[in-house]
């Protein structure tokens, strides 16, 4: 143990040395004294004083008493009061004082050197047990939009704490003591007129509540503040608030005016006045509220500052065109003010202001008023000079002027081509008459017989029909003049004169066309001298012929051109404008439109017809009802359904016809449209079939083949009738031939068989077969039967001798002979082939190699090789001829040579064409009557039917060729 | 309590378009009682979406109005006049209600504060009908707010006190003229028969 203590006496030595140092130091900082905690409930704010010692900077505590929840705790630099000779030092609290118990103690700092706390002060709070109610505070807060507010609530003793509420919104709460709980509301919006609730209420019992109310709003602004003066004495002031503060009754704001307190500051319309007995000159308005203050200064002289009050008990002597306004102003110092007062007229739907200037107005005179007429005054002045601003308005005052008489009617008269008429005038407006128009008479005059007839009219009355006839029957005057007069209750109107002229005017010379231009019927005349009294221009629909409904103007003296307006001018609807002088000599005549439309219907009486392959179109004009505007044209258009295309544009109203040309067959329409300036009518269609041409082709055609087949017929019937003739001048009897050696392996008659072709042609032109072998068939008739052979052939160009050339086979129809007979020849040496232009039977050289074997042929062409006649071998099935053994000889020496010959009907034709094909192009002699001429049986049946038939054919195929467009 | 005064709203809530009971005195009154149950009925609703808090709060306090207790049932005739006085106080306290709402936030324009206007007119008028029908040579009847504006009736709590003041004055009215509905009804058809009720 004791070597215990000896080690524990250096830790014992520090702490006594610690203790004398802190011992020191306490002496030095004076420990704070009567520590006074002084609260303002209202600001939240604590004074803190006491005495001691001379330190000035103190350490500053502050507790929640209750929880000892330290609140502030800081170094603060005192203030000390030299009256008090303490130190005083403020806080304020975030919460307010009421919601717990504070403690307070200080202490005072030398640097480093504190002295000792002084005693806690306590400011009690309000949530001592003794107040067991509810309670929250702050109470009946004013604070500024935008601010930030700590409530807080104390729940009643007993009582548990549930919640509390900003307006409608919950708000999370702290524990500031056992039963206070606060809350801070931040960016506060402005409140309604009644505040805003803070309420607290006890999670048990909803009976159980505390609350407040917080009024949020804005310090004064003021705006537009100026002093005027009603009675050139005291002062008025108005202003606007440029916000509104929000805050209402015994929190509103508090004005004054130059340090008066204004006593009710008006409001209306924002604006705010207060009221000075007298003028001051200088103006200050001070508001304020307990959120802060402004003011606002206005400085003029009473003079610049004149607002006149209204003219009071307003009166009005009345007269037919003026009136005189009376008033009074109730303060004799306007008597001698100069003011300005404008006059509001009111009548029907005008309204007019008049201003007059005088010193202290207090009468006036209304002028150029209407006479008759309901109006309605009111008055308002204010300062001539330094004019401020116009004062009240007066009761408005209502009078109705006295009647006069009525205005010069405005008369016109109209004659008819019927020589039938009117005397019209035109209506008196209210304007005009002046009073209510109890008649109109009507007076003739004849100038020169002074005759005078006079009618009275009921009020209602315009017009007046006129005969010109039955004047003129009466009179030998060349006019006659009518004179109107409008009576009301004050008199006669000046009276209104029209010359009626006895003969009526003819117009057709001098009509033109006007146009309208900006709003009217832009015309132009030359003065006319006799015209010494004006010109009247009259105008009315065109279309009118009888007690038209007329407008006219008149013009004075020397006008030379006048813009016609009307508001009865309809777009499509033709004018007739006559100028007249004023002596009613018509002196010029106009047509126009205010506006062409499109013609309404479409052109009347559209009809077609054809003619070849042209179709004509005509139509009538349009009715002058329907033409609303000038017709410039028409258009023709096809009309294919789907759409129109343009075929033609005619221009004149006059062209009324089109030909359309080159239709071919079909149905076609067409569409036909006037135009105007405006557009196209709605068109008139019409539709054609047009019948094409073919069947007139056609129809031609069959009447030339029937007139052919009746010269056929003729021919064939000649023919058979002088058959003997016939073959002997066509078909003479072939004389036996002569065989010199055995000139076949058989000696069986020669089956020689027509050609598959029967229609043999005789190549007019030897020479274009130049490439061909040529056999000469040389008849041994006598010369005599050689001409008449001649004669009667149809091939009259043949010669008198027959020639018969080896031919390539065509196995097209014949056709007729062309003039260019190298085509058809090129064309058969194109096919292989050859036409033979005969009016026989074709045959080929190659049908004669058809039964004949190899040797056949060898010894056929030995007998080709020689001249002279040979006879032709025949197929077994037509006429026998004795085979002529050395007719190949005869065929070689260039004469006769046989040819085989078949019908063409027979059967395997296309077969024996394969098979006769490698025999082209050989040399072939062909003679045969037999062929030439055939059995009278064949002839009559088909042998001549069927060229002509294929001839037929052919031409009408290249007529509808050459019809086609 | 809380049933009560919601079954007082609905009752008040009737539509002031139900049949009119004829044009007798008492048919009047009677009509004129249903008349302003609706509008007092309508202005305490008016008053609640103004002050939102006050439509969660439960009426408390007890009766603001009082009459003498009596152990025994009233005849209709005594009953009408009791119900006449206790809309005279209604009157009173409607009359403190408007003049410290007007101090404390000023003249508003609101729904609110105009039928506060009419339920005011409506109950003097009643007072006026009432007192006419049931004033005799014997007995005079008052039609005078039978209450004066002091801190003792209002509280002067500032104001959210006054609104809950002026909350337990409608939750009255609604009461009272809903009683008065009642009384003249009673007194209809005891004067009238049970005709034109």
């Amino acid at each position: 143990m004791p070597q215990l203590q000896t080690r524990r006496w250096p830790v014992w030595l520090i702490c006594c040395l610690l203790s004398v140092v802190h011992t020191h130091a306490q002496n030095d900082a004076t420990v704070p004294q009567q520590v006074k905690v002084t609260p303002d409930m209202r600001t939240q704010q604590i004074s803190i004083s006491w005495l001691g010692g001379s330190a000035t900077l103190f350490d500053v505590m502050i507790l929640r008493t209750e929880l000892n929840e330290t609140v502030f705790y800081n170094q603060v630099q005192a203030t000390f009061n030299q009256t008090t000779g303490r130190y005083e030092w403020n806080w304020t609290s975030a919460e307010p004082l009421e919601c717990t118990s504070l403690s307070v103690r200080i202490r005072s700092r030398r640097g480093a050197v504190t002295s000792e706390w002084s005693s806690t002060q306590i400011l009690q709070g309000n949530d001592l047990p003794t107040i067991a109610n509810y309670q929250m505070y702050p109470e009946e807060r004013i604070v500024r939009t935008g601010g930030s507010t700590t409530f807080c609530c104390i729940v009643a003793e007993g009582g548990v704490f549930g919640s509390v509420q900003y307006g409608k919104t919950a708000m999370n709460a702290t524990r500031l003591s056992r039963r206070s709980y606060s809350i801070t509301v931040t960016h506060q919006a402005p409140s309604n007129r009644t505040g805003t609730n803070v309420v607290c209420t006890d999670a048990l019992e909803k009976t159980k509540l505390s609350g407040t109310a917080v009024f949020v709003g804005y310090p004064p602004l003021l705006s537009d503040f100026h002093c005027e003066t009603r009675d050139l004495t005291s002062a008025v002031c108005q202003w606007k608030e440029a916000r509104d503060t929000r805050l209402y009754g015994k929190r509103r704001t508090v004005y004054s005016l130059n340090k008066r307190k204004c006593q009710k500051a008006g409001l209306g319309e924002n604006l705010m006045t207060c009221s000075a007995e007298h003028w001051e000159g200088n103006w200050t308005l001070e508001a304020a509220n307990a959120l802060g203050r402004d003011s606002i200064s206005d400085s003029a002289e009473i003079r610049h500052r004149v607002r006149p009050v209204a003219p009071a008990n307003l009166s009005a002597v009345v007269y037919a065109w003026n009136a005189t306004l009376r008033w009074n102003w109730g303060y004799d110092a306007y008597n001698s003010l100069p003011l300005v007062c404008q006059v509001e007229l009111n009548f029907h739907e005008n309204k007019t202001k008049r201003t007059y200037t005088s010193v202290g107005l207090t009468t006036l005179r209304l002028s150029e008023l209407y006479p008759n007429e309901k109006y309605s005054v009111k008055v308002r002045c204010g300062a001539q000079q330094n004019f401020w601003k116009w004062g009240n308005w007066s009761q408005p005052l209502s009078f109705k002027t006295n009647i006069d008489v009525p205005d010069q009617p405005d008369v016109w008269m109209h004659i008819n081509n019927d020589n039938s008429g009117q005397i019209i005038w035109k209506p008196l407006t209210a304007r005009e008459s002046h009073g209510p128009i109890a008649s109109y008479e009507v007076t003739f005059w004849s100038p020169k017989e002074n005759l005078q007839h006079t009618e009275t009219l009921p009020p209602d009355t315009f017009m007046l029909p006129i005969n010109v006839t039955r004047i003129t029957a009466f009179t030998n005057d060349n006019q006659v003049v009518a004179t109107v007069t409008a009576k009301n209750a004050a008199g006669y109107s000046p009276p209104a004169s029209v010359i009626i002229p006895l003969r009526v005017a003819d117009k057709s010379h001098i009509e033109s066309r006007v146009a309208y231009m900006d709003g009217g019927f832009r015309l132009v005349w030359q003065d006319d001298s006799n015209s010494s009294c004006g010109y009247v221009i009259e105008w009315h629909d065109a279309l009118c012929q009888q007690d038209c409904y007329l407008e006219w103007v008149k013009l004075a003296m020397g006008s030379t051109n006048a813009s016609i307006e009307s508001a009865n001018f309809r777009p499509g609807v033709k004018y007739n404008i006559s100028l007249f002088s004023c002596s009613s000599e018509l002196l010029q005549y106009w047509q126009g439109y205010m506006q062409e439309l499109a013609p309404s219907r479409s052109v009347p009486h559209l009809s077609i017809r054809q003619e070849d392959s042209n179709v004509f179109l005509t139509w009538e004009a349009m009715p002058e009802a329907h033409r609303r505007g000038y017709i410039l044209g028409y258009n023709i258009y096809l009309n294919n359904d789907s759409q129109l295309v343009l075929l033609a544009n005619l221009s004149g109203e006059e062209s009324r016809k089109y030909t359309v040309k080159g239709l071919s067959k079909g149905t076609y329409k067409f569409t036909v449209k006037a135009f105007t300036s405006a557009g196209e009518d709605t068109g008139a269609t019409i539709s054609i079939r047009v019948d094409q041409l073919d069947d007139w082709l056609i129809l031609n055609m069959l009447i030339s083949l029937g007139t052919l087949a009746l010269l056929l017929s003729i021919a064939s019937f000649f023919c058979y009738r002088k058959r003997k003739w016939v073959k002997t001048a066509f078909c003479p009897d072939i004389p036996q031939p002569k065989l010199n050696d055995d000139w076949g392996r058989t000696q069986g008659p020669l089956d020689v068989r027509p050609s598959p072709h029967n229609l043999v042609h005789v190549v007019e032109k030897p020479e274009l077969d130049s490439l061909k072998g040529v056999l000469v068939v040389i008849p041994e008739e006598d010369e005599e039967e050689a001409d008449r052979i001649g004669d009667a052939s149809v091939d009259t160009d043949e010669p008198a001798s027959l020639r018969y050339y080896n031919q390539m086979i065509d196995e097209r129809p014949v056709r007729p002979r062309s003039p260019d007979s190298s085509d058809s020849s090129s064309s058969s040496m194109d096919s292989g082939q050859t036409d033979v232009t005969y009016t026989g039977i074709q045959t080929s050289a190659s049908s004669l190699g058809f039964h004949t074997d190899q040797r056949d042929s060898a010894e056929f062409g030995m007998a080709a090789s020689g001249d002279g006649y040979r006879p032709q071998r025949q197929p077994a099935s037509h006429n026998s001829l004795p085979i002529p053994p050395q007719s190949s000889q005869a065929a070689c020496s260039g004469g006769y040579k046989p040819q085989s010959s078949w019908d063409l009907n027979s059967p395997g034709e296309a077969e024996e064409q394969e098979r006769l094909a490698p025999c082209l192009g050989s040399p072939t002699s062909v003679a045969s009557t037999q062929f030439l001429l055939p059995d009278g049986e064949s002839e009559e049946r088909g042998e001549e039917k069927r060229p002509l038939s294929a001839s037929a054919a052919g031409w009408f195929t290249n007529l509808l060729s050459s019809a086609k467009p | 309590m809380a049933e009560q005064q919601q079954q007082e709203e609905e009752e008040g809530m009737r539509s002031p378009n139900t049949p009119v009971p004829g044009g007798s005195p008492t048919g009047k009154a009677l009509s004129l009682a249903r008349l302003l149950q609706y509008e007092c009925s309508r202005l305490l609703q008016l008053y609640t979406e103004q002050e939102t808090f006050l439509s969660e709060l439960p009426a408390e306090g007890g009766r603001m109005v009082s009459l003498g207790s009596s152990t025994e049932e009233p005849d209709p005739e005594e009953a009408a006049r009791r119900m006449h006085a206790a809309l005279r106080q209604c009157l009173g306290l409607l009359h403190c209600a408007i003049a410290r709402a007007e101090e404390e936030w000023g003249e508003g324009e609101s729904d609110y504060e105009t039928l506060r206007y009419t339920v005011r007119i409506r109950l003097e008028h009643l007072l006026h009908t009432t007192k006419n029908l049931l004033q005799t040579d014997d007995v005079a009847l008052e039609v005078t707010p039978d209450i004066r504006c002091d801190e003792e009736t209002d509280g002067s709590g500032g104001a959210f006190q006054l609104k809950l003041w002026t909350h337990r004055v409608l939750l009255e009215l609604v009461h009272w003229a809903d009683h008065a509905t009642q009384a003249l009804h009673v007194l209809h058809t005891q004067r009238e028969g049970a005709q034109d009720v």
